[in-house]
């Protein structure tokens, strides 16, 4: 045991001595291999004393470190730190503390060392000497570098974030399609830095014009909804080259198109595009919504930034970091969500001003009497609100009409008034107008060029007339209703107007809905129209013959509502024997029914006339055949026969008002004594005879000239008899139009008829 | 006179050559924002993306003050800032001191700045790597506290304490800046004092600024580096005087 404990303190006394003679170990050994390196300065920097610690660091003899500068075993940018910060502080601190600088070794490698110094000063104040201490930081200053990293990419990922909630916010404020292209155009710019950006949406096209008759289908078109900072040319390469095709195949994924060998190769044109603008980059975001591609954000990517400060960044060769390419995607969704959104809210609101406006329309439309009307109307609405020409072609029996050619522009009138005058009626419709027919349904043309108007037209005449329109949009809406084809609507727009959009050929082809609607009716009406005048015209009493010895006048007033006959009827026939055989009758009602009656009446009162019978005859026979005759209405009438050499008058009535004698001034009733109306119970017919003197008019009429809603029948009379008497010395006619003008007012509730015989004087 | 600290350290750097000038002009000595002790609050890094934003407050400075024919001093960068600054108020300026100018730090074509773009890439990345500066939660803390100074003095390296991040930008604005088109508009007296192997603003830059200034001195100082009021301060004072 003690054996041990004696070598232990015999060892123990052995390490004190060691240590006892390191520690009093030569300073200048100290000094020279400490673990640090130790250098002395004269205050301009020049190296007076330098350790081995710090020679062997540096790689080189201290005698080729005595006599440079502290600055100049520094990096550059040591060498600026030195000099603008260490330098500067020693003099006005009189120390420093753990800068961080960066030592080049001989061999050209760099030693991060932390440095410390002080300055000497003479009493005066003035430096005499810098010592600094240098003490190696590698592991310390990477561990600090990572810290710095992920300190930048910390800060880098909150400034996207904070880009994003800018985004999320602004969106939700844009209510329209160039709201939302606005904000993200200017967030993804200023986030990428970007020498410009711009949103190229997709919108459905027109059926194809490029002279491809048969292609109908609509193209997806691309266009810019905002560009900021990127050339026309290049825009126009990437939305309009290979209709867009390149645009939206980059758009597949989020791509950086890099203006490069392959490019030069594949796509020249985008690659000379890209090259013109300066730009090294040209990356392209997909904005999708779900599984809608929308469209495509573009990002230049140049080599100078938007300050006034020189770029010191090297041409990135079109690489994103991944923390870009998350922003970009997320910016594209965020974008297409938006667009969806506005799209949705614009669709809204023009939907009211479309509802408005075709509300409007219908109004006015519905409001036209006949077909003429609806035209005039309808191009009122059209142009110039929808359209600059329109044009309205109806099928008829002949072929097609044009019926409207109507420019909005009273100025460019001419141009369309021109193409109407070659073009005569019957020849075959132009060609959108042509093809919307034979299709039934809707052409859509947009951005005419002048191959596919040479290729269309009929003539080198309406070539001619077609180009002076400078059409830019051309709508052909097909009219159909009821199953038949009425017509064709053809719309167009100038190149100041611009192209027709979806929107604007939806209205349309409601429009011509509604335009055929009310064409289908009122050419109906005008059908059914057009046939009664025939029928009834037909059924008038035909213009009396000439009677010797008498002046005849008659009228005959349909009432001013419904139809333009009605049951009245007078009829003056000459018969054998210097007879003249009178009738006036009224056929109950005043539509198409009684304007039938009255005419069966009438050729069953010619046909019993050949046997001359008297007028009470003559209401007996109409009175026993009435059930035979199938005759649907009543009827009052007034029969009556004359001799012309002796004025013998035979008159019967069935219940007709009595006929009104005007002698020398005097108008007098006849006494008849009214039997039953034709189509009553029979009864027997009285007849009044007596006779008319020469100078005196006879005057039978039916009840509407003594009947109205406002008097009755006796007051009627009265009337009538005042009025007859006024104006008794005029003569037939005459008399026939003061009577009118005097008792039938403008607005009559039934027919007229009227029938004045003067017997010479 | 008005004197204007350059990129690195404070107004302190002022602090040889002032009491000299003091005898017989009013001084005024600022910190630019961002710096020192100026109020880090109002700092904007859009307006202070130019050293126009810098020359706008050295004008809302001197306008305040009703400084009218000062004599503008600028170190390093603030010597452009003086050009910008006297651009914007031409009257409150009577004479331009440059010391240590440069209108473009990096070499463009046959002009020499004294920097290739890889070694201001290297420079920046290195100003990146020292923790000179205090960070933007603490300033508040410090400059709350008036009353004890002490908390300012404790702190090491003080003269030259800038928030990371304004360091970071003052630091490309400063380097990165280039205001050649500007020098032809200087109408007033100016002195550029050109230090000795000086690696931030070397002689060629001086010559250039004096060159394009019509009718500017220019003064060849024997004193090295880049701060002459501090390595030199009765040289960098005899030369200013000399020329007034």
């Amino acid at each position: 045991m003690s054996r041990t404990a004696g070598s232990d303190r015999r060892r123990g006394e052995g390490d004190r001595a060691q240590l006892d003679q390191l520690l009093e170990d030569d300073p200048a050994d100290l000094y020279e291999n400490a673990p640090c390196g130790y250098l002395s300065t004269l205050p301009d920097g020049t190296i007076v004393k330098v350790n081995q610690t710090l020679c062997s660091w540096l790689g080189r003899p201290a005698e080729r470190v005595l006599r440079t500068r502290l600055r100049d075993l520094l990096s550059v940018g040591g060498q600026v730190f030195h000099d603008t910060h260490l330098a500067p502080l020693l003099r006005m601190q009189g120390a420093v503390r753990e800068v961080a600088l960066d030592v080049v070794r001989d061999d050209g490698s760099v030693l991060p060392c932390l440095v410390n110094a002080v300055e000497l000063r003479d009493p005066e104040g003035r430096p005499v000497l810098v010592r600094a201490t240098l003490f190696e930081a590698t592991a310390r200053r990477r561990y600090e570098r990572e810290i710095l990293t992920a300190h930048r990419a910390a800060e880098l990922s909150e400034a996207r974030s904070r880009t994003l909630q800018q985004v999320v916010v602004q969106l939700a404020g844009a209510t329209s399609v160039a709201d939302v292209a606005g904000v993200v155009v200017q967030q993804a710019r200023s986030a990428l830095r970007s020498r410009g950006a711009a949103l190229l949406l997709v919108v459905p096209g027109p059926a194809g014009s490029d002279g491809d008759a048969d292609g109908v289908v609509r193209r997806s078109e691309l266009v810019v909804a905002r560009s900021d900072g990127l050339p026309a040319a290049l825009l126009d390469q990437l939305a309009t080259a290979a209709d867009g095709r390149i645009a939206l195949e980059l758009a597949e994924g989020l791509r950086v198109v890099v203006p490069d060998e392959r490019l030069h190769g594949r796509r020249p044109e985008l690659a000379a595009a890209l090259e013109s603008a300066e730009l090294q980059a040209l990356v392209v975001v997909p904005v999708s919504a779900d599984t809608r591609r929308l469209g495509v954000l573009l990002l230049g990517q140049g080599s100078s930034g938007a300050d006034d400060l020189i770029d010191l960044d090297e041409p990135r060769d079109g690489v994103l970091s991944d923390g870009d390419v998350d922003l970009l995607w997320t910016l594209g969704r965020q974008a297409g969500q938006a667009l969806e959104r506005a799209r949705l809210h614009e669709e809204t609101t023009r939907q009211a001003a479309r509802s408005a406006f075709l509300l409007h329309a219908a109004r006015q439309m519905a409001a036209a009497a006949g077909v003429g009307e609806t035209v005039d109307r309808l191009s009122e609405l059209a142009v110039p609100r929808l359209a600059d020409v329109c044009m309205l072609d109806l099928v008829t029996q002949h072929g097609a009409r044009r019926v409207l050619a109507r420019h909005g522009d009273p100025a460019r009138q001419h141009l369309v008034d021109d193409l109407l005058e070659w073009a005569p009626p019957a020849r075959e419709l132009p060609f959108p107008a042509r093809r919307a027919l034979a299709e039934g349904r809707t052409q859509w043309f947009s951005a005419p060029d002048d191959a596919w108007l040479v290729s269309v037209v009929r003539d080198p005449r309406e070539l001619a007339g077609v180009r002076a329109l400078e059409l830019a949009s051309i709508v052909s809406v097909p009219l159909v209703a009821e199953g038949r084809s009425l017509g064709v609507l053809t719309l167009s727009a100038d190149r100041r107007r611009g192209a027709f959009t979806a929107a604007d050929v939806e209205v349309v082809e409601q429009l011509a809905h509604q335009v055929s609607l009310v064409l289908a009716k009122a050419q109906r009406y005008e059908l059914e129209s057009r046939t009664s005048h025939t029928l009834q015209a037909t059924l008038l009493p035909p213009h009396p013959p000439a009677v010797p010895g008498m002046t005849v006048a008659v009228r005959y007033l349909a009432a001013t509502s419904g139809v333009e006959i009605g049951g009245d009827f007078y009829d003056v026939a000459t018969l054998p024997g210097d007879h003249v055989a009178i009738a006036v009758g009224d056929v109950v009602g005043h539509d198409i029914t009684a304007a039938a009656t009255m005419g069966q009446l009438r050729s069953v009162y010619r046909a019993l006339l050949v046997e001359a019978p008297a007028p009470s005859a003559v209401i007996d026979r109409l009175q026993a055949s009435w059930p035979l005759l199938g005759l649907q209405r009543m009827a009052t009438a007034l029969f009556a026969t004359l001799d012309l050499p002796t004025g013998l008058l035979h008159v019967a009535s069935a219940g007709h008002p009595p006929p009104l004698l005007i002698v020398d001034g005097r108008a007098e009733y006849l006494p008849v004594a009214p039997s039953r109306m034709l189509g009553a119970p029979p009864a027997p017919a009285v007849e009044w005879s007596g006779v008319v003197p020469p100078g005196a008019t006879l005057l039978l009429y039916t009840d509407g000239l003594v009947e109205s809603r406002t008097s009755d029948l006796d007051t009627g009379l009265a009337r009538l008899q005042v009025a007859a008497e006024r104006w008794a010395a005029v003569g037939a006619d005459e008399l026939c139009d003061r009577l009118l003008a005097e008792l039938a007012g403008a607005h009559r509730a039934d027919d007229i008829a009227l029938l004045a015989l003067t017997r010479d004087a | 006179m008005v004197f204007a600290h350059g990129y690195g350290c404070d107004q302190n750097m002022w602090r040889f050559i002032t009491p000299d000038f003091e005898v017989d002009h009013q001084v005024v000595t600022f910190d630019h924002v961002g710096f020192g002790h100026s109020d880090l609050s109002a700092y904007d890094p859009v307006k202070y993306n130019s050293l126009h934003g810098y020359a706008a407050d050295v004008v809302e400075v001197m306008r305040d003050l009703e400084l009218t024919d000062a004599v503008f001093v600028g170190h390093s960068v603030s010597a452009m800032i003086g050009v910008l600054a006297h651009a914007q108020a031409p009257e409150l300026f009577g004479a331009l001191v440059m010391v240590g100018p440069s209108a473009r730090y990096v070499d463009d074509g046959d002009y020499v700045g004294g920097f290739s773009r890889a070694q201001i890439k290297d420079l920046l990345d290195n100003l990146d790597a020292n923790h000179l500066g205090w960070s933007a939660a603490i300033a508040p803390v410090i400059m709350g506290n008036p009353d004890r100074p002490e908390l300012a003095a404790e702190l090491t390296n003080s003269f030259c304490r800038t928030d990371p991040d304004v360091a970071r930008q003052f630091a490309r604005v400063s380097f990165l800046s280039d205001n050649r088109a500007d020098l032809p508009g200087v109408d007033v007296p100016t002195l550029v004092l050109q230090c000795s192997e000086d690696v931030i603003a070397p002689e060629t830059a001086g010559r250039y600024v004096h060159e394009h200034i019509p009718g500017s001195t220019f003064t060849q100082l024997s004193a090295t580096g880049h701060c002459p009021h501090l390595s030199a301060p009765e040289e960098t004072t005899a030369a200013i005087r000399a020329w007034t």
